[in-house]
């Protein structure tokens, strides 16, 4: 409790009354006085009150600095995972452009549609259509390889089944052309019903894991030389004439985004320059061989040709220069003279 | 005054000048909580009328020079506060907490009103809207803290026994 109230007196009027003089005094004050009066007063005394008052100012200043700062922050983080995804899109769309460039012609591109309806995980919606030229069984293919084929062509849009559609077949063989087979969808279970089977190799056929796989161009659906996937292992089963390897495909079809529809006249020409897949140095290198071995078999021909000539020619050139030996009967009776043998060693010591 | 009782009151009145250069900056409030009429009431009401109208003349030039307003209105206005509040001080200040809300609520009530008044600043409209709206809702803020002081401060602010 405060001290009890003391008496009110003149003296606290007048004082009173002072104050209320001088504060109306300082406030009439021209601002030439004021302000050199104010600032005097902020330097000096007030000076701890200034310090005191511009830290706390500075600290909440800061506190707002590190929100915004940490807002920026988050927004520079969000700003560089979709940089990352545009990444992937932009490299995506170039490895698109390069097979555009190396096909040059007979292929329509077209955007993959996403929102698939349920049970229809294994078709692509195309965003081209007949009126762009794509007909049914065209081969849909990406940079990496093999997607599929367009199954039902509408003007504007077109349906095809992927890879991992269970009626999918493409017939396929090893890069070296050491195997042929069939390649379709492997109908495991869910973490293996993303891969491929390549059934109805030949026995004699032995594919090494990581060996590629190309179509084949055989049946005139996929032209030749396009990569289907890579041998995982062989399958164990029941069949006894041929055997059956799981590959991991070229493409997912879950990141696709662009894809190339091979309208008929391109899948007619092929399209085996266009993957460097190896098809092409294989067969050169197949080449090569095969004409190292006609040369060595052509000259091994003329050598066998000029053998006969050449022993004649050197008989006869032996009969023009050497007179005729007339073998004497001492000299086959005599064997010939043998050389001289060197001496001893003890004989040449003195 | 007894000497100790003049050392607390200054303890708690430097405490709260602290407090009104720290605290309140640092809450950055448009309606914040005013120290320096805390303490200026607390001390007032311990002093005579004419000492308490001197220190309000005192607090409110720091307050005026410190804050860039008009210099002088602060002044003005914190004396006549303090001179009213020593004035009424049998009155208010019975230990009562919501007496002692309702002080601070009108000590700076009408420190605003004199401050604005005196200082012309703004339109009508402009002016009206700080007395009515701005004001009050400081003076509510300032009599909450205020009563917090009251309570963090008590053993420092009760009298000796005599």
């Amino acid at each position: 409790m405060p001290p009890v109230a003391r008496a009110y007196s003149r003296r606290d009027t007048i004082l009173f009354v002072s104050c209320l003089v001088a504060a109306f005094a300082a406030i009439q004050l021209p601002d030439r006085i004021r302000d050199p009066l104010a600032s005097a007063l902020r330097q000096t005394i007030l000076a701890p009150l200034v310090s005191l008052q511009s830290g706390a100012e500075q600290s909440r200043r800061s506190w707002l600095t590190r929100e915004l700062r940490e807002a920026q922050r988050d927004s520079i983080a969000l700003r560089a995972m979709s940089l990352d995804a545009s990444l992937a899109d932009n490299d995506r769309l170039r490895k698109l452009l390069g097979l555009g460039e190396a096909l040059r012609w007979g292929f329509v591109p077209a955007e993959v549609l996403q929102g698939r309806g349920v049970g229809e995980e294994y078709t692509v919606v195309l965003s081209a259509g007949s009126k762009a030229g794509i007909l049914p069984f065209s081969p849909v293919v990406a940079p990496e390889g093999l997607v599929g084929m367009v199954k039902s062509v509408d003007p504007t849009m077109s349906i095809a089944i992927a890879w991992a559609h269970p009626d999918f077949r493409v017939s396929a063989m090893a890069v070296d052309g050491g195997a042929f087979g069939i390649v379709g969808a492997h109908l495991g279970n869910e973490p293996e019903r993303y891969l491929l089977e390549m059934r109805g190799v030949p026995m004699r056929s032995n594919l090494k894991p990581g060996a590629l796989i190309v179509s084949s161009g055989l049946g005139g659906t996929f032209p030749r030389g396009i990569p289907v996937g890579t041998v995982i292992a062989e399958v164990k089963t029941s069949e006894l004439w041929a055997r059956t390897y799981l590959l991991r495909p070229a493409v997912a079809p879950a990141d696709v985004s662009d894809v190339m529809v091979l309208l008929p006249a391109r899948t007619t020409a092929g399209v085996q320059t266009v993957w460097k897949t190896g098809l092409h140095s294989d067969s050169a290198v197949k080449s090569i061989v095969a004409a190292g071995d006609s040369l060595a078999r052509l000259a091994a021909k003329r050598d066998s040709a000029s053998a006969p000539r050449d022993t004649a020619a050197k008989r006869d050139s032996t009969a023009v220069t050497a007179p005729p030996v007339v073998p004497s009967p001492q000299h086959e009776a005599r064997p010939a003279k043998a050389p001289p043998r060197p001496r001893s060693p003890t004989t040449t010591t003195p | 005054m007894r000497p100790t009782d003049f050392f607390r009151t200054l303890i708690a009145f430097i405490i709260l000048v602290m407090l009104h250069y720290t605290l309140r900056p640092l809450l950055g409030w448009r309606a914040g909580p005013d120290f320096l009429v805390i303490a200026t009431l607390l001390v007032a009401i311990r002093v005579r009328p004419g000492a308490a109208a001197l220190m309000g003349l005192c607090v409110g030039l720091v307050s005026d020079s410190v804050d860039v307003h008009v210099f002088g209105a602060g002044a003005l206005a914190m004396s006549a506060i303090a001179f009213t509040a020593s004035w009424l001080k049998a009155v208010f200040f019975a230990d009562d907490v919501l007496l002692n809300a309702l002080f601070f609520f009108l000590g700076k009530w009408a420190f605003d009103v004199i401050f604005v008044l005196a200082g012309h600043r703004g339109d009508a409209g402009q002016v009206a809207i700080q007395i009515f709206v701005w004001s009050p809702l400081t003076a509510a803020v300032t009599a909450l803290f205020g009563l917090v002081t009251l309570l963090i401060l008590r053993p420092v602010l009760r009298a000796s026994p005599s």
